[in-house]
């Protein structure tokens, strides 16, 4: 007996103890947020006559990189704004909230006062189904993911054909020069 | 020769739009603005009835609603410059200021439901909480769109007029507005892609960002600032050209008693035509101070852009809110 409360004695004690010490260890640093500022296209060309290695911007990529950089300290983007600004967004909600609600009310009201509105509410809603499903099957048509494009950039790269594929221009805050960073799912898993 | 006219009008302000939007946004807003604000008033005092009567709680509710909406909007500005609230409060100050503006156009559209008999206008109050929303997740975005959208509002009165004046016109009109979404297709097709407007100097920089530039910047304020000038002139054209022009001049056909064998329509400075003036019980004398006072006011505002264009363009579209705002009662009058 004396062991065994010796050692719940122990366990405790050490418990106790480790407690506080978690609790005084630092928070972490947050880590400095990256963000992305454009979409835009990347093309991969290997050039034997080359000697130094060149990042070709079109003026017109160029113009919307400029827009989107002014962007950067004063303007975030509609999603972001909205995930930032939780009173309006709450607010938003209840909005529609009571929208969707009072509508369906009057919906029902007018139906059953009016037999014609049935018809008027039922294309309503079928023009709402239509709008769901084509916003679902756009998302769904919105072609395959970034790195499907770069699959075979190494057997591209060393038989010297142009690789082509989508971008995301990121602003990081550490670091010096520029990185690409090219995502290559491992083929043998199955994942081309 | 109408549907020629209208046809002619639309294409010409959408090539001119297009071709120099900032030299015509001046030259429009200087010549037009005035004038037709001066022109929906005398439209919106012929529209008045001499008493209100079962109209009297649409009315009030109207005119409280455009004093209180018009001194909010034109103090914000004023507040702005104080700085007292972050960007995200000033978003916060739209979103309400949108919200009412939003209420008292439903409140007004359930009170016009009221005096329809047999109507039921009730759905409009899911409309604009579904509004409100919208304008609670992006106020500057709803603000904006306001801007877009008023100069249309000109094109839905003409539609009513037709209706009550020259019902024979009105199929055709119709046709004619269905090509408005393909003239700025076609607008946008021209312009998406050409360079952005050099907004280097105090003058264009506002032009640009009255017609969206900041809230917009991946879109060319070529583009922007042309569709917004092209609907403005047809703004202009409407209360300016179309209005006046459009038979029996100034002059419903309800509201006409002309005397026998007195064939000539009022001109636009004869007071005949609005009832408020003609009628026994009227206010002749009024209607004519109110009438002066708002030609002395575009002269004023002739004088003022002509010294600072700049400063007269800012303070005319801070106050032109009340135009806007006056424009929704009697449209729904007309309903």
């Amino acid at each position: 007996m004396k062991p065994a409360l010796c050692l719940s004695t122990i366990t405790m004690i050490l418990l106790m103890t480790a407690m506080p010490v978690l609790a005084d260890v630092a928070r972490p640093k947050p880590s400095p947020e990256s963000k992305i500022i454009l979409h835009t296209s990347l093309q991969i060309v290997p050039d034997a006559k080359a000697y130094e290695a060149r990042l070709q911007i079109s003026a017109d990529a160029l113009k919307y990189f400029r827009a989107a950089l002014n962007e950067v300290p004063a303007n975030p983007s509609l999603a972001q704004r909205i995930a930032h600004s939780s009173t309006r967004t709450i607010i938003a909600g209840l909005l529609l909230f009571m929208s969707v609600s009072l509508g369906g009310v009057w919906l029902a009201r007018s139906a059953r006062s009016k037999p014609r509105h049935q018809k008027a509410a039922a294309a309503v809603l079928v023009g709402i189904a239509m709008l769901g499903a084509a916003a679902i099957i756009t998302r769904g048509n919105a072609g395959p993911p970034s790195y499907y494009a770069w699959r075979n950039l190494p057997e591209a790269l060393n038989q010297g054909r142009a690789t082509q594929g989508g971008i995301d221009i990121e602003i990081v805050p550490e670091g010096s020069g520029m990185k690409l960073i090219v995502p290559l799912k491992n083929k043998q898993n199955g994942e081309e | 020769m109408f549907v020629a006219s209208l046809l002619v009008c639309a294409l010409t302000s959408a090539l001119l739009a297009s071709w120099l939007p900032l030299q015509f946004s001046i030259v429009t807003v200087f010549l037009f603005a005035g004038p037709h604000n001066w022109f929906e008033l005398r439209y919106f005092l012929m529209r008045l009835p001499v008493r209100f009567g079962n109209s009297r709680n649409f009315f009030l509710t109207a005119f409280v609603g455009i004093a209180l909406l018009t001194l909010t909007y034109v103090s914000l500005p004023l507040l702005y410059r104080f700085g007292f609230w972050t960007n995200e409060a000033w978003s916060m100050v739209i979103a309400v200021w949108n919200t009412l503006l939003l209420f008292w156009l439903g409140l007004l559209v359930w009170l016009r439901g009221q005096q329809k008999v047999g109507r039921n206008w009730s759905w409009v109050l899911p409309i604009v909480l579904a509004l409100s929303s919208l304008n609670w997740m992006a106020p500057e975005f709803f603000s904006l769109a306001i801007v877009y959208i008023h100069p249309l509002v000109a094109l839905w009165f003409l539609d009513r007029h037709l209706a009550r004046t020259q019902p024979d016109w009105l199929q055709a009109y119709r046709r004619c507005l269905c090509l408005l979404p393909f003239l700025l297709a076609g607008m946008v097709w021209q312009i998406a892609r050409t360079p952005a407007l050099a907004d280097d100097n105090g003058l264009f920089w506002r032009i640009t960002q009255h017609a969206g530039a900041q809230l917009l910047p991946n879109v060319s304020t070529h583009l922007l600032v042309s569709v917004h000038v092209f609907l403005e002139m047809l703004h202009y054209g409407v209360w300016l050209l179309a209005l006046p022009l459009v038979g029996p001049l100034m002059l419903s056909s309800r509201q006409s008693r002309k005397p026998e064998g007195d064939d000539a329509q009022p001109g636009i400075w004869s007071l005949r035509s609005v009832p408020l003036a003609r009628h026994p019980r009227g206010f002749p004398k009024t209607v004519a101070a109110v009438l002066v006072f708002g030609l002395f006011v575009v002269g004023l505002l002739w004088f003022g852009f002509s010294v600072d264009y700049a400063t007269t363009r800012d303070i005319y579209f801070t106050v032109a809110i009340a135009h806007v705002l006056a424009e929704a009662p009697f449209l729904m009058r007309m309903l």
